[in-house]
């Protein structure tokens, strides 16, 4: 009972913190390696607060859709974080089915897109254009790797498949590491980060993410970018699941040493991120099947492990 | 109850409908008509569940053809289904029906109209139930019949014409597959009683295709499906309805019904079925995608969703033969709750097209937009229905999706063969690029015709339907809501019901592991708190879009349906022929063009490269034979002259 207790207060703490602090840290390092000092780490929190309590500017195009979608977006991914095992430790909830994960992620979508197009400016449209595109790209290679340990471990539930306990999947790192980093390159595109898009620009070279919530302002604004950031930390957390299952080690160690690993994996991730961003150029748009044809090779390498040898 | 006392009340409803037709003739009442049908589809569904899965048979000598041969019908589990899903249609299109043809007074025929559908509901009910060869082909035919007459109601325009005859030259050659196969069987078997064919030997394997064949040209399976497109747009929206709800379900119906318990035993067809499926799942989304007119956009995903069906029960067949009873049991689930989901979900868009098109009096998605001020109620309705069909939880769609899913993931190490675990792989991927796909044509589609600003004046113009339409579409919606959220205990009787009419024993009953209900209540509960806790703090201010200070927005300036299906046209160009032609011209047209004109192009390779080339062969062949036919009696008096040599030559031979 305590531990449970203990549990939900750590995770709401993480729903609240995680998006935060990976945020601020992609920010800050971004800004170290500019030779900037940079916002505070939690900067983004104070941003969301400051937006929430402004006014909000709506479209008189716009619907009831637009006001509504980012609340149902919301809802949707809190549902997943509460579902999908990315922290090491977790309260109850019931069995996170990847059918239901890939779809409930497939539902915030449609809502962002149907918002986005509510409007009527051609930015927002095109946006959703391009989004819808990248999403049809990039769900084979994240459903495909999910499919892959689930075949090996031979169940659907995503708690189960990442708990310590499933024996399956044990000594198998080869197959944790490619998932894990199928699922990181997936989730740059599905956030629509580098180099796939550039989340610190405006307009026409920001072509996906920021086209998409254009006309979004004050609350409904805050909202939309809590939400990005969230799905941004279920993404990166999970594949810091896979990556730390990859060490046999890591498997016997006590529950809060696991959980330090977890933070401290979201941490260097974040900051991978930064230097990546800070490296690379954004690719051009019809090149960008080309990037993610790398997260599909990782998950076909996968599912062809799992069919060929995790099941014997 | 004993079913056959129920369904015997079909002929009397269709007395009573052609007293209340006769005795009106000169002004038809709709709405008592209408109520009619209603009743009879209250007959079925309470017929339905009350027989449950006993089973009952039956047979009835007609006074026509006494003597010749009496027709055999057989109530169990599986037809007890199927009829439910008839009448669950059926109850939208009698709500729809009336407020429709007021609309269309100028255009249909109303008498017409309803004696067509009255048989066409009938003879469906009958070919479910039907347990022989003969009385399935019987009205079999009634029914291809009547939906050729009732896609041909608006026949003074010569599109529908032509819709009219592809579709007919269609049910032609399903039909004249199907007889060859059951001749076939009951050439093998000795008996016309779909119980007694077995199709586990050699021997029977042609026959199968033959009959599968003839299936998945009836139901739209890639490559026959090009009749699809042509006759739902073409047919007045509740025919397109009862067509794409009701009638795509029957050749389903009976390749389960012949095929899968027939025991067909062989791998190869069932895999071959399988391709078929996923080839039609994929190439109906992807031609969906690029679509400008609803009710063709709403067929071609017809296409893509019968694929879904047709995979999940090959799936089964591969199953049975497999002998793993659970998974074949979970895929026949998948296929019939996704019948019975396609149906509703289907049957909600196709009479919400409809309604749009009396309203707006346009179907391309070129002229509409923002109709979402007019026609709230409509557009609330086709966003479940949008919603269902891109299978998103909680609703219906997505639970037969998950059985689909499941079925296939549990396959992946359930089957000895590297080679079927490959196959389930394949298909989990290309499952999950369809409903990308999906996503994005539903999406376009939802948001080109109710959200932004509206592209003509007819859609500027529209109001919101009439009371009897919209509750067409609010029966549809909540029937979409409801299934969708009770899940698991559809999912649940209806297995149980399955394994009873199959005799699977299987050793544990598919279900749906997520807990819908509580999703939904946590959704809701979620929505409803944030909403409020977000929504009474500071002033909201309506604004124009964000113009770039170039001035005000106009409604060309929106993205098109073609410019969002774009990107992805391009991606799979090689598929849909996809071609874009840009011609800028002006003095200085490099940099400051006057005018831009940019044309799409698509053509679909099957139709001008395989069915356009075999046609003008048979009608070559055609006109080589119509010179035999000289129309002269002298020639034919010669033709019997020969005819009687050789057959005189033949008989002293023998």
């Amino acid at each position: 009972m305590i531990t449970e207790l203990i549990h939900w207060l750590f995770f709401l703490l993480s729903v609240l913190l995680a998006p935060i602090v990976i945020l601020g840290t992609i920010r800050k390092t971004k800004a170290r390696l500019q030779a900037r000092r940079g916002a505070p780490i939690l900067q983004a929190a104070f941003d969301l607060i400051r937006l929430a309590q402004k006014g909000e500017t709506v479209s008189s195009t716009a619907s009831w859709i637009f006001r509504a979608a980012s609340t149902i977006g919301l809802c949707n991914v809190l549902l997943i974080s509460w579902l999908v095992p990315w922290l090491s430790f977790a309260p109850w909830a019931p069995p996170a089915d990847l059918f239901l994960v890939v779809y409930l992620f497939a539902m915030s979508r449609i809502f962002t897109l149907l918002a986005a197009l509510d409007t009527g400016s051609a930015f927002g449209a095109f946006g959703a254009s391009r989004e819808a595109t990248l999403s049809l790209l990039v769900e084979p290679a994240a459903l495909l790797g999910l499919v892959a340990l689930g075949a090996t471990s031979r169940t659907s539930d995503l708690r189960e498949i990442f708990s310590f306990t499933n024996t399956h999947l044990q000594m198998n790192p080869a197959i944790w590491l490619l998932v894990g980093t199928a699922i990181i390159l997936s989730s740059l595109v599905e956030l629509s980060r580098m180099p796939i898009d550039d989340p610190t620009t405006h307009l026409e070279l920001t072509m996906v993410h920021e086209a998409m919530i254009l006309e979004a302002s004050g609350r409904n604004l805050a909202i939309i970018e809590f939400t990005h950031a969230l799905r941004m930390s279920v993404l990166f957390g999970l594949s810091v699941q896979c990556f730390m299952r990859a060490a046999p080690a890591v498997w016997k160690l006590p529950e809060i040493i696991q959980a330090m690993i977890t933070i401290i994996g979201l941490l260097t991730i974040a900051m991978a991120v930064g230097v990546f961003e800070s490296l690379a150029v954004k690719l051009q748009w019809r090149r960008i099947p080309e990037f993610i044809a790398y997260a599909i090779t990782m998950s076909l390498l996968a599912a062809l492990i799992a069919v060929a040898g995790g099941i014997v | 109850m004993d079913p056959s006392l129920l369904y015997g009340n079909l002929p009397i409803v269709l007395g009573v409908f052609l007293i209340a037709f006769l005795s009106t003739r000169k002004r038809l009442n709709q709405n008592f008509l209408s109520l009619i049908l209603l009743s009879l589809a209250c007959i079925l569904i309470v017929g339905s569940i009350c027989s449950g899965s006993s089973a009952q048979r039956w047979s009835t000598e007609l006074p026509i053809l006494s003597g010749i041969f009496p027709l055999t019908f057989l109530s169990d589990g599986l037809s007890s289904l199927f009829l439910l899903i008839l009448a669950v249609v059926s109850v939208g299109i009698a709500l729809l029906s009336p407020g429709y043809l007021s609309h269309r007074q100028d255009r249909l025929h109303a008498g017409h109209y309803w004696s067509a559908t009255f048989i066409f509901v009938l003879s469906m009910c009958a070919v479910i139930l039907s347990a022989d060869a003969i009385t399935f082909l019987v009205f079999w035919e009634l029914m291809s019949i009547t939906s050729c007459v009732l896609v041909a109601t608006d026949h003074h325009q010569h599109s529908v014409q032509k819709s009219a005859l592809i579709y007919l030259g269609a049910t032609r050659i399903a039909t004249a597959l199907l007889s060859a196969g059951f001749l076939w069987m009951h050439a093998i078997s000795g008996s016309w009683c779909f119980e007694s064919w077995h199709f586990n030997a050699a021997n029977s394997y042609g026959a199968a295709v033959l009959i599968l064949i003839g299936f998945c040209i009836k139901s739209g399976i890639w490559p026959f499906h090009i009749w699809l497109p042509y006759a739902y747009p073409a047919a007045p929206a509740p025919v397109s309805v009862l067509m794409s709800g009701a009638m795509i379900n029957i050749p389903l119906y009976g390749i389960i019904r012949i095929l899968l318990c027939g025991d067909l035993n062989s791998s190869e067809i069932a895999t071959f079925a399988l391709l078929l499926g996923s080839i039609s799942a994929f190439w109906g989304i992807l031609f969906a995608l690029v679509q400008n007119d609803i009710k063709r956009l709403l067929a071609y995903s017809s296409v893509e969703n019968v694929g879904l069906i047709l995979m999940a029960i090959s799936l089964a067949i591969k199953a049975r033969i497999a002998n793993l009873p659970d998974i074949c049991l979970m895929a026949l689930t998948a296929a019939t709750f996704h019948c019975l989901n396609h149906g509703v979900f289907k049957a909600l868009l196709f009479s919400s097209a409809g309604i749009i098109d009396t309203q707006a009096h346009t179907r391309d998605l070129r002229h509409l937009g923002g109709l979402v001020r007019a026609m709230p109620y409509t557009t609330a309705c086709f966003l479940v229905g949008a919603l269902a069909a891109c299978c998103l939880p909680p609703l219906n769609g997505f639970a037969s999706k998950w059985l689909l899913f499941q079925s296939l993931f549990r396959s992946i190490w359930e089957s000895h063969s590297l080679l079927d675990r490959g196959t389930c792989i394949a298909a989990i991927c290309l499952l999950s690029i369809v409903s990308g796909l999906t996503l994005a044509s539903f999406t376009k589609v939802t948001a080109v015709c109710f959200l932004g600003k509206s592209r003509s004046n007819r859609s500027e113009n529209a109001k919101e339907c009439r009371a009897g339409m919209l509750a067409a579409q609010i029966y549809f919606a909540t029937i979409c809501v409801v299934l969708g959220v009770s899940a698991p205990y559809v999912t649940h009787s209806l297995s149980r019901v399955l394994a009873d009419t199959l005799h699977l024993n299987f050793s544990q009953a598919p279900t749906t592991a997520i807990n819908t209900p509580l999703m939904a209540l946590l959704l809701c509960a979620l929505f409803s708190l944030i909403y409020i806790s977000f929504s009474s703090r500071s002033p909201v201010r309506s604004y124009s879009t964000w113009d770039c200070g170039f001035g005000p927005l106009s409604a060309r300036s929106q993205v098109t349906s073609d410019s969002f299906a774009q990107p992805l046209a391009r991606i799979f160009s090689p598929f849909l022929q996809y071609q874009t032609e840009i011609e800028l011209s002006g003095k200085d047209r490099r940099h400051f063009p006057e005018t831009i004109n940019a044309k799409t192009r698509m053509v679909s390779l099957l139709e001008s490269r395989v069915y356009l080339p075999a046609l003008t062969i048979i009608s070559h062949l055609a006109k080589m034979l119509a010179r035999f036919q000289a129309g002269s009696i002298h020639i034919y008096l010669l033709y019997v002259c020969i005819t009687l040599v050789l057959l005189l030559l033949l008989s002293a031979k023998l």
